[in-house]
């Protein structure tokens, strides 16, 4: 039997203003208003998401850095405290375990935010590596609420209600501050190429989610002036795809490595050792023969995982996330065709219920940076 | 009439996979319910059916595409395409905004009605249909 549906700090709110769906065990909003409305106040205001499912884990001790270089692609040692970065596990065929976000909150002491799907496996996965190094490893998710604060008017969002001056806190900078008098933790990290903040509160238990609760309301309503809406996963799922951010379980998993994925940028070579490095190696040598791309539709239908992908009458690939792009106004998807296909401007055709449709395959985000995105010009900079 | 959260016009015909049908003599206009279109959600493409094919009751006939999942179109009777409404392709969101009005798929010519209607629910039935699905 399947494990009973979990619930976070935020459920009552939820189940009063949103349509409920189902998500790695867990009871969630899949929209309140609809996924495109809350999908464009992120790209053009801001829009808040709990994001309270996700699996959290701290990471300490004498030797964390070093089980942390062990266990993970990206290299740690170049991680100070209060920085964040994006990076992988792999198994020993370089095969990625999950994708995550790994912040330095002291020198000992690390904080991993992944993925949901994977709570158990990754809490295990860790756990079982780290034996013979000096190092703790915590299980926090349920301690901590997690929220996600997402587009051009988070931070002023935030601003309004936090004791600290936020702008300090750069892009994959974290830092400590209180927002309506709760103790928070916050990235300026985020998954849905808006500039925005992950919070986390800390020490506020589900059996006690009033804290969660009055720091949720308290950014609702400062964000009101600027057109906050509440988010659900819909829009989460549509925002970064557009930006062409991996989902774990269609796009990356066992059986992908990052450099499939073109998520090279994480994977240090050069480190000592790390669990799939030399599956990672010989793959770099070797040169991967099947790469993650980009496909705008150029004719009417929306690609949805599993979709075949087409070139010159063959098979080439296969769909692995797709959906309609509320800013492009058209059918975008995420898929893995061999690397010599895996050329920009170049067309493809996907089999859209039986039909071939065609499609360009196009650099990630799928947006125009210039004008969405957290690289976007703002406003100040181009003398408004 | 209103069940629950939906609209069910008293005066049409209804299938279990959420069409309805409304015939007048031999031609006959079908559409996707008030209840499929909330269930779809923010309809964003209707791949609509070809004028003058040939089509058989509980064939899929097109479909309907909100952001996240995609639907079929069984048409609720057989005939043959006279017409499909072409503002679907530039206003999708009339599927939303008027399920049993402006978002109308395709009008009909009836082949056989009779035996359709053998199938078919009444608003009434469709009502307790939908009563058992929310349950």
């Amino acid at each position: 039997m399947a494990e009973p549906t979990q619930r976070t700090h935020l459920y009552r709110f939820h189940k009063q203003t949103g349509k409920m769906t189902l998500f790695a065990g867990f009871e969630m909003p899949l929209w309140y208003k609809g996924i495109i409305p809350e999908h464009m106040a992120v790209r053009n205001n801001v829009g808040i998401f709990d994001i309270s499912h996700m699996g959290r884990t701290i990471i300490s001790g004498s030797e964390s850095e070093a089980f942390l270089n062990y266990v993970t692609t990206n290299n740690v040692s170049r991680l100070t405290p209060l920085c964040a970065h994006y990076s992988t596990m792999c198994n020993e065929q370089g095969g990625v375990k999950d994708d995550f976000v790994l912040s330095r909150l002291e020198p000992e002491k690390f904080f991993m935010v992944y993925n949901a799907s994977n709570r158990k496996k990754d809490f295990e996965w860790l756990v079982q590596n780290s034996k013979s190094f000096k190092t703790k490893v915590e299980h926090v998710s349920d301690n901590i609420a997690m929220f996600a604060v997402q587009g051009p008017k988070a931070e002023q969002t935030l601003q309004k209600i936090a004791n600290s001056n936020l702008s300090k806190i750069e892009r994959f900078k974290c830092g400590w501050t209180k927002l309506e008098g709760a103790t928070v933790f916050l990235s300026r990290t985020g998954y849905t190429g808006e500039d925005g903040f992950e919070i986390f509160v800390w020490d506020t238990p589900l059996s006690n989610p009033a804290k969660a609760e009055k720091v949720w309301n308290a950014i609702l309503e400062a964000g009101k002036e600027f057109g906050i809406e509440p988010c659900g996963l819909g829009a989460r799922d549509t925002l970064r795809l557009e930006a062409g951010m991996c989902l774990y379980g269609n796009d990356i998993d066992e059986n992908t490595t990052p450099l499939e994925a073109r998520l090279g940028f994480v994977v240090k070579l050069k480190k000592e050792r790390f669990i799939g490095k030399d599956a990672l190696l010989k793959q770099k040598t070797e040169g991967v023969k099947r790469k993650r791309v980009g496909l705008r539709m150029l004719e009417k239908g929306i690609p949805r995982p599993h979709y075949e992908v087409w070139k010159s009458s063959q098979k080439i690939g296969q769909v692995t996330s797709g959906t309609f792009s509320p800013v492009l106004e058209c059918g975008i998807a995420v898929a893995y065709v061999p690397t010599e296909q895996a050329v920009e401007n170049s067309t493809v055709m996907v089999k859209i219920r039986d039909k071939l449709a065609k499609a360009e395959v196009i650099r990630f985000p799928f947006y125009d940076s210039s004008k969405y995105g957290y690289r976007r010009q703002s406003s100040a900079s181009v003398g408004l | 009439m209103r069940v629950l959260d939906y609209d069910i016009p008293d005066d049409l015909y209804y299938s279990r996979e959420h069409e309805w049908v409304s015939a007048k003599g031999k031609t006959a206009v079908i559409g996707i319910t008030d209840y499929a279109q909330k269930s779809l959600h923010e309809v964003v493409y209707v791949e609509t059916p070809k004028v003058d094919n040939q089509i058989q009751q509980s064939q899929s006939i097109g479909s309907v595409e909100s952001v996240k999942s995609v639907s079929d179109i069984f048409t609720p009777v057989s005939g043959r395409i006279i017409e499909i409404n072409e503002e679907l392709a530039e206003s999708p969101e009339l599927v939303n905004q008027d399920p049993y009005g402006k978002g109308w798929i395709a009008k009909i010519h009836l082949a056989n009605f009779d035996e359709d209607m053998k199938k078919l629910l009444t608003a009434k039935q469709y009502a307790n249909y939908i009563k058992s699905l929310e349950e």
